[in-house]
């Protein structure tokens, strides 16, 4: 065998090795007393943003495409998604002190503004993630009042 | 030769394999003896000199605004390090402040500030280089401080100055040692905006 074949064998092996180490999957069937549906009200419109857009990785619940059941793209994701969680879930929420529910829908609302949300790498994989200018006025004045109306409660 | 290169190159891509979904647990593990190690080093300390550990739980709300003020002293220098720096030992203060002597309504409102401005100050910390998103972080940082100095007390008179101008005319305030005024928001461009509104003693 020329050096080029066992080379290509060596990749083929290791790459038929990894798919054997799956990552745990993001799914939870029992909606928690914390998730955000339960502490602000949420219209349709936003509801819809919050699955195509946010979800992923800002809820105990992921849709999985195809390619997550190939490594190390499943790797990339649950790494993905374990920050996203870190950082804002949506499936907790509620168990946020109330001050921080109102910091965190301030930042979500600065980064629709900004742009840095969500992420062109998610946006080039999920084509109905992207958010249209009208879209993004609707998610950040839903935003804007459900820190008023929390803010009013506290 | 070139067998074992390739036999090597496939054991090494399984260990690899099989190394990630471990990977989690076993630097938890090496955190958790890090830890350990680390205390059994202060414990000895502890013996000898003065306790680190003991220091570390008596961190009170004076500290806390005082290591804010560093923060807010380091942005009126446009310094994005050494505010970095004061946020991480921000963060630090909040987690090691010791909340026993409390009675139940004031470990309320400090675990509902500390759950928020733990986590500005760490973002503070982590995103040195960024002035500008560390300033963006400071404003509701600033809000959580003066809660804070409202049911605590700050332990020294202080400020709270509001600057009209920063993120185009919405303004914001921050929490001031001094009546002289150098704004930590616009930094050096705008060092003297800033109207005082209220004094904490």
């Amino acid at each position: 065998m020329s050096f080029t074949k066992k080379l290509l064998l060596a990749i083929g092996i290791a790459f038929i090795a990894i798919q054997f180490v799956q990552p745990a999957h993001n799914k939870s069937d029992h909606a928690l007393s914390t998730d955000i549906l339960k502490i602000v009200n949420i219209p349709d419109s936003v509801n819809a943003i919050l699955k195509n857009s946010c979800y992923d990785c800002h809820s105990n619940n992921t849709v999985y495409p195809w390619y997550s059941n190939i490594q190390p793209m499943g790797w990339l994701m649950a790494n993905h998604i374990k920050q996203g969680k870190e950082a804002l879930n949506f499936s907790e929420f509620g168990s946020y002190s109330p001050r921080r529910q109102l910091s965190k829908l301030n930042a979500i609302a600065n980064s629709i503004r900004d742009d840095i949300m969500p992420l062109s790498s998610y946006k080039l994989m999920h084509k109905n993630a992207h958010l249209s200018t009208n879209k993004k006025t609707i998610f950040i004045n839903w935003a804007q009042q459900s820190k008023d109306s929390l803010s009013g409660i506290n | 030769m070139m067998k074992k290169i390739i036999f090597g190159l496939a054991i090494a891509a399984t260990t690899l394999a099989a190394c990630n979904s471990n990977s989690n647990k076993s630097t938890e593990s090496q955190n958790r003896s890090k830890d350990t190690q680390a205390k059994s080093q202060t414990d000895n300390a502890t013996i000898t000199t003065s306790s680190v550990a003991d220091a570390k739980n008596t961190i009170s709300i004076k500290e806390i605004v005082s290591t804010y003020l560093q923060l807010k002293n380091a942005l009126t220098r446009d310094n994005t390090t050494d505010a970095a720096t004061a946020g991480t030992t921000l963060e630090a203060a909040f987690k090691n402040f010791d909340k026993t002597a409390l009675t139940a309504a004031q470990k309320k409102t400090f675990e509902d500030v500390e759950d928020d401005a733990r986590e500005h100050a760490e973002h503070i910390g982590k995103n040195g280089g960024n002035i500008v998103h560390q300033r963006e972080h400071f404003v509701i940082l600033s809000n959580d401080i003066y809660d804070l100095v409202k049911t605590f007390g700050g332990g020294q008179v202080l400020y709270k100055v509001f600057c009209p101008m920063y993120n185009n005319g919405k303004g914001a305030f921050w929490i001031s040692e001094t009546k002289e005024i150098k704004n930590p928001y616009l930094g050096k461009a705008m060092p003297t905006c800033g109207e005082i509104k209220e004094e904490l003693k």
